[in-house]
């Protein structure tokens, strides 16, 4: 019962920051909507027993992933560009096709009425490394992918490091 | 007890139409970003939503790809702030109607 009153409060919170990124003015306003939403998401997952990926998202993406986007809206501050409309019209029309095709989805799983299984694991940090790393008990490759994962994220901040330099040039006398 | 899971799919479905809605319609290239990142979450969501219908050690797999789902999104907001600020410089503006040149 009070994991159902739990989940009604964050679904809430997290739909309605959801519509307030959506009609919010200024970028930074919409930046601590999508901390908040972020934040209940969180709580959902910690409700749907993975307390890892509720704290993995905290850290990450309400504490990593956001302060870098909050930062560079308060570095590009200064464009003047609230004049400019909120809304691009044109991109309405675009938009029932994605909302269609989950809403499909939904109606699909629906009348597959998913049901609980009582075996499943709770998503601890032990249960999860295990899986990810125990080769002995699960041969999955989950620990290359892991490799990977780190490779990709040091060339994400080596190319991020290059793009926003104030010189790039193809010219060798002054790069 | 956990929470229904046709209503936790509910909540994904609606998150990712608000995410897909956010990143098409507005003009300021922050909520673009911002909406990509919503839609991502919603994914999460329906993920975690679905392993719990999975037997025994086979439910941490949907657990496992919303890990590396986060870890991938850092790395695609770390090269997409990093490109704001390139096109903030060449243009002075955040509006995506001035990035346009190809239009005309």
């Amino acid at each position: 019962m009070i994991s159902i009153i739990y989940f009604s409060l964050f679904a809430s919170i997290a739909m309605g920051c959801g519509l307030y990124l959506l009609i919010a003015k200024h970028p930074l306003y919409g930046a601590l909507a999508l901390i908040g939403n972020m934040i209940s998401l969180a709580g959902i997952y910690s409700l749907l027993s993975a307390p890892f990926l509720g704290v993995v998202q905290i850290l990450t993406y309400a504490g990593a992933i956001m302060m870098l986007v909050v930062f560079v809206i308060m570095v590009l501050n200064t464009a003047h560009d609230h004049e400019v409309p909120r809304f691009d019209w044109r991109g309405v029309y675009l938009v029932p096709v994605p909302a269609a095709l989950a809403l499909l989805l939904l109606a699909l799983v629906y009348f597959n009425s998913p049901v609980a299984d009582a075996t499943a694991l709770r998503g601890t940090a032990q249960n999860i490394s295990q899986f990810m790393f125990d080769t002995s008990r699960t041969d999955n490759g989950y620990w290359i992918l892991f490799e990977f994962i780190g490779l990709l994220l040091l060339g994400a901040m080596v190319s991020a490091v290059l793009i926003a330099k104030k010189r790039l040039s193809t010219h060798k006398e002054d790069v | 007890m956990t929470p229904d899971l046709m209503a936790v799919q509910g909540v994904a479905v609606v998150l990712f139409c608000l995410g897909i809605a956010v990143a098409m319609t507005r003009r300021n290239i922050f909520f673009i970003l911002m909406g990509v990142e919503l839609a991502i979450n919603a994914a999460n969501l329906s993920f975690i939503g679905f392993s719990r219908t999975l037997p025994a050690a086979m439910s941490l797999t949907g657990q496992v790809v919303p890990l590396f789902a986060i870890a991938v999104a850092a790395a695609e907001a770390c090269v997409g702030l990093a490109m704001v600020i390139l096109i903030y410089r060449a243009r002075e503006s955040l509006d995506s109607e001035s990035f346009a040149n190809l239009k005309e």
